[in-house]
């Protein structure tokens, strides 16, 4: 089991008890008068067995207050997804913090800034680069390089997954493009381990076919599911933090019941990708400050009804570049959801929004979620870390703490190392070429790819992984696809 | 009230957003006799203004889907006296719009369309999660100088590829110039699609449709 870091103190919080009663009856009353358009026959069916209404010509479900709590009341407060190795199995929930990879459709290259599809290779690679850095303790290997050079789009999950099983021990993550999560069930059980699965609504307030697909897919094979939506503020949901707040944890509420009509005991995880439309352009607007009061609420909320909770705008940035705007958006971002009680944040690799990855920005990244772990871990207050009597011993100038015992015991618990920050002195950086992060973590990233070896696939399960991709494309080559 | 004064507060109507008000004032046009051509080019000129402040970075998206709003409310009352009328409406262009099949988002195909209309184009909007079938009868049905498509995802902008084809094979290739946008667009997939013309933004949308056409 991988422990991921712990928070040991009181989490940020900015809502009062009334306000967060007055976010959670806002949100049952959506789902009991609003409701959801539900483009789901089996969905609808299994909503009305147990006393939603539902009017099948509009598609449209509501739901009553007690059966959501009572749904709610279903969900685990903690749940472990399994990885290849036993070893990386994550157990979520409680003050637990894990980081997670995020996504990006295309390459970009470091020097011109421009993007272009990803290839296998880089995919795979990649992936190693994640499988080696120590505050990657889940991957979502079937949602980068979407845009990949000579593989089909519809195939694109399932091979992304694939690499991500091939190269890495470590928990892997699936969506539903395009029925991919059929294969992607398959994949996983044939190597032996879970997925973390996902369903989200299309905000505002819908749930289409293939979202239901997935969630009787993912829940009947007994895997645990991430759940939620992705409101634009004032576009897909309120322009108000608060009402879009709302609106999210109403179609959240309704996965959530879905999930636990379908299977009761079923580990959820809540979270979305709360961004505010950028009212120039109409994009999301990366990075923003809405996003995280949103999520500290988000996370506040969640944990009273003590179901764990994530963050997903956290990778994202509105910058092109590696540069000080992706570091300071997605670092404030991250630290603020980890002090707000967040169980995972995706985060690693994700430059301009959903758009471009690159795994120099993984190994950047490695070190703002070291630092943010330290962070959360807090400070021991006891008599020895006080060090009252070495202070007394060591006395004014010319004592001095650097050759004691307690330094030598207490520096690297007490210290974050950054495995790639520039921590020389001046004249030796002048010296060493003047490098800067990016060129750091170009060479970090050398030596990781010249390095590391994950713990192979067998080659039964090699052999598995290849049939059920196989499968995969003879499906989408049958429908016309590829 | 005057015509003069009528056909101003129906331009003022759409520059404040209110929908009400622009209906009223288009009922009010038609019962008064006002011309309706004249009445349209009111609409279309508060709307350019609304449209120039945008570009010039003074009105933000939610000012331009309020006027957007109100002018629909209008327009759809007097092109209905125009058409009873058998007049002639003044138009750069005809266009048809829509999101292609398999991909349901609404906000940046309905900007171009707010754009390319406020950039004096007759816009038809037939809307998102559009089958090959249904663009080629729009097509056949509203003659359009340009047909414009939509796409999100990366999966669903090989829709658009098929509608080209589609297109191709009916013989309409050649009547109609084509202009693809969407956050899964590049300049490069819709050379390789055999699209006329790209662009990233909904303001570039009509220059690019003024290029298309010939007036730009």
């Amino acid at each position: 089991m991988l422990e991921g870091f712990t928070r040991k103190f009181k989490p940020l919080e900015v809502l009062t008890e009334e306000q967060v009663s007055a976010i959670h009856v806002g949100a049952l009353d959506v789902l009991e008068t609003t409701g959801l358009r539900v483009e789901h026959d089996r969905s609808l069916a299994l909503l009305a067995d147990h006393g939603c209404k539902v009017d099948l010509r509009q598609k449209r479900v509501r739901i009553p207050g007690p059966l959501v709590e009572d749904c709610m009341r279903k969900c685990p407060s903690t749940f472990t997804i399994r990885a290849r190795d036993p070893k990386y199995d994550l157990r979520i929930g409680g003050n637990t913090l894990y980081f997670s990879q995020n996504v990006g459709m295309r390459y970009v290259d470091l020097d011109t800034w421009e993007t272009r599809p990803g290839t296998l290779q880089e995919h795979a690679d990649a992936v190693k680069v994640l499988d080696a850095l120590d505050t990657v303790h889940m991957l979502c290997a079937y949602e980068f390089y979407m845009d990949m050079e000579n593989v089909s789009p519809y195939m694109m999950p399932i091979e992304g997954l694939a690499s991500g099983i091939r190269n890495s021990v470590k928990a892997q993550c699936m969506g539903y493009p395009h029925d991919s999560e059929v294969f992607a069930i398959k994949m996983a059980k044939a190597v032996g381990m879970e997925l973390r699965g996902a369903i989200n609504t299309a905000p505002p307030l819908t749930i289409y076919e293939d979202c239901g697909n997935a969630a009787f897919r993912f829940v009947e094979a007994g895997f645990p599911l991430f759940v939620g939506g992705a409101p634009l503020f004032g576009g897909t949901g309120p322009a108000t933090i608060a009402g879009s707040v709302v609106i999210n944890l109403a179609e959240t509420m309704a996965l959530l019941v879905l999930v636990q009509l379908i299977k009761s005991g079923t580990g959820v995880f809540t979270g979305g990708l709360p961004l505010p439309m950028d009212m120039r352009s109409g994009h999301a607007a990366f990075g923003a400050v809405s996003s995280a009061l949103h999520q500290v609420m988000w996370h506040q909320i969640w944990r009273r009804y003590q179901i764990p909770s994530c963050s997903m705008h956290t990778g994202y940035s509105g910058s092109k570049k590696i540069d000080f705007q992706a570091g300071y958006e997605r670092a404030m971002n991250a630290l603020v959801s980890a002090l707000a009680g967040d169980n995972i944040c995706f985060f690693h690799g994700a430059i301009h929004g959903e758009l471009t990855y690159h795994p120099v920005m993984s190994i950047l990244d490695d070190d703002v979620a070291g630092w943010i772990g330290r962070f959360i871990e807090g400070v021991d207050v006891t008599p020895e870390t006080l060090a009252v009597d070495l202070i007394e011993q060591v006395g004014p100038i010319p004592g001095q703490y650097l050759n004691t015992e307690h330094t030598r015991k207490w520096w690297r618990r007490e210290q974050f190392i950054p495995k790639t920050a520039d921590r020389e002195p001046y004249s030796e950086w002048i010296r060493k070429g003047k490098k800067d992060a990016i060129a750091l973590a170009k060479k970090r990233m050398e030596e990781i790819l010249s390095t590391h070896k994950s713990k192979p696939v067998t080659t039964e399960q090699d052999k598995a992984i290849g049939e059920v991709l196989e499968e995969a494309r003879s499906y989408y080559r049958q429908k016309g696809l590829i | 009230m005057s015509a003069r004064e009528v056909l101003e507060s129906l331009r003022v109507a759409v520059k404040e957003y209110d929908s009400e008000a622009a209906a009223s004032c288009a009922k009010r046009a038609v019962s008064e006799k006002i011309n309706p051509v004249e009445a349209a080019n009111a609409i279309t000129s508060a709307i350019k203004e609304i449209g120039d402040a945008f570009g010039r970075g003074e009105l933000w998206l939610p000012d331009l889907v309020g006027a957007a709003a109100a002018m629909q409310s209008a327009m759809s009352i007097i092109e209905a006296e125009i058409v009873r009328q058998g007049a002639a409406k003044k138009s750069l262009g005809t266009v048809v719009l829509g999101t292609v099949h398999g991909d349901i988002h609404d906000i940046g195909k309905t900007m171009v369309s707010t754009m390319l209309t406020a950039g004096g184009f007759t816009v038809y909007d037939i809307g998102v999660n559009v089958i090959v079938e249904e663009f080629l009868r729009a097509v056949k049905e509203h003659k359009p100088d340009i047909l414009a498509m939509s796409a999100l995802l990366t999966t669903t902008a090989a829709e658009q590829r098929k509608i080209i084809q589609a297109l191709r094979q009916n013989g309409m290739r050649d009547k109609v110039k084509i202009m693809v946008g969407g956050g899964a667009i590049t300049e490069e997939f819709a050379r390789a699609i055999g699209a006329d013309g790209y662009d990233a933004t909904a303001l570039g949308a009509v220059g690019l449709a003024k290029r298309l056409i010939g007036i730009e």
